[in-house]
């Protein structure tokens, strides 16, 4: 069985056809993805930016963390949920493109490297280099996910 | 009004901007990463206000150290935001969509400029202890504003409601469709 079927059945399962018959339903999920990646621009966005010391310095980088990490998981749930959702309704359309490949691929690179390296060091209460360094990959990578995926609907 | 969008679009930036192969999609990827930045920002800045997160951060230091970012991400909204109109003018002045998001638009800078001016000219003396009840309604309406901005504007690229889909009599009323040109 290739790809090619998988994303068939997919495409011809219940949840695909709905989403994709509806006027309505692709751009109400559409609507909560974008507005989770928002949350989730804002939550990495506010750890990354304390640990380079450009954003916030009270109390600690790490304490930080631990107010944004809520919703850093929340908007990344919400993310895949929609995502998934999103993608059942067009699988064959997708596997062909360069743009979703990409994207797949940094998304599995920034969840893996956002919560196995960067939320640990931070967590740690690790500031230099090392943390310094790590903030900018993570910023990277979900900038790549993020311009990667709105590409997908132009290519 | 009508008369500027039918000659905005005539204009040969916005046929270059409108036809071109990358310019648009590059506008409107920046349009949608400034989205992060403005709008992931403000939440937080927000949730401040309302007490619920960051509780140990002091409210100057959140307005002075996260709103630069928040302001920074608006200002490449605007020039993004307006490059888009300008590339597809008619349609957008038309779009009932991008209709409620400019009154919600307006209704956002007027709060925040509320935010800023009146809620926030005492704030040293609840910079660390629970916010007043004013920060409170500033930062719901906030977070309420700008999440139906990214609602309205996204809808703005679907064409179910655009004026040539036979729109019932209200939605022709709301968007005017009577002073769309013909051959558009």
């Amino acid at each position: 069985m290739s790809l090619y079927h998988i994303a068939q059945g997919i495409e011809g399962s219940p949840v695909g056809q709905t989403i994709r018959e509806s006027t309505w339903l692709f751009p109400a999920i559409e609507v909560i993805h974008l507005l989770c990646l928002a949350v989730l621009g804002g939550a990495v966005l506010m750890t990354a930016l304390g640990v380079f010391g450009f954003g916030l310095k009270t109390p600690t980088p790490k304490e930080i963390e631990v107010s944004a990490r809520p919703y850093m998981t929340t908007s990344v749930v919400g993310i895949l949920i929609t995502g998934l959702l999103l993608g059942a309704s067009e699988p064959v359309k997708l596997i062909d493109r360069e743009a979703f490949l990409i994207k797949m691929v940094s998304l599995a690179l920034a969840l893996l490297f956002t919560y196995f390296v960067f939320n640990p060091i931070v967590r740690k209460g690790d500031t230099g280099v090392r943390a310094r360094t790590a903030a900018g990959v993570v910023m990277a990578l979900w900038f790549t996910v993020a311009l990667s995926g709105r590409w997908i609907g132009f290519s | 009004m009508d008369g500027f969008v039918i000659w905005l679009a005539g204009t040969q930036w916005s046929i270059a901007l409108h036809e071109s192969l990358y310019m648009y999609s590059i506008t409107e990827s920046a349009h949608v990463m400034a989205i992060m930045l403005f709008v992931g920002t403000i939440m937080m800045v927000d949730l401040r206000f309302l007490g619920v997160s960051y509780r140990n951060t002091p409210v100057s230091e959140m307005t002075a150290k996260i709103l630069p970012w928040t302001v920074g991400g608006f200002v490449v909204l605007c020039i993004t935001g307006v490059m888009l109109f300008y590339a597809i003018p008619i349609r957008t002045w038309h779009s009932i969509w991008f209709r409620i998001k400019c009154v919600l638009l307006v209704a956002g800078m007027i709060n925040a400029a509320w935010s800023a001016l009146k809620v926030e000219h005492d704030k040293e003396t609840w910079d660390r202890g629970p916010t007043p009840r004013k920060a409170k309604i500033a930062a719901c309406v906030s977070l309420f504003v700008w999440t139906f901005v990214i609602v309205f504007g996204r809808l703005i690229a679907y064409n179910w409601t655009d004026c040539d889909q036979n729109q019932s009599p209200f939605v022709q009323q709301i968007e005017d469709c009577k002073a769309v040109p013909a051959d558009t």
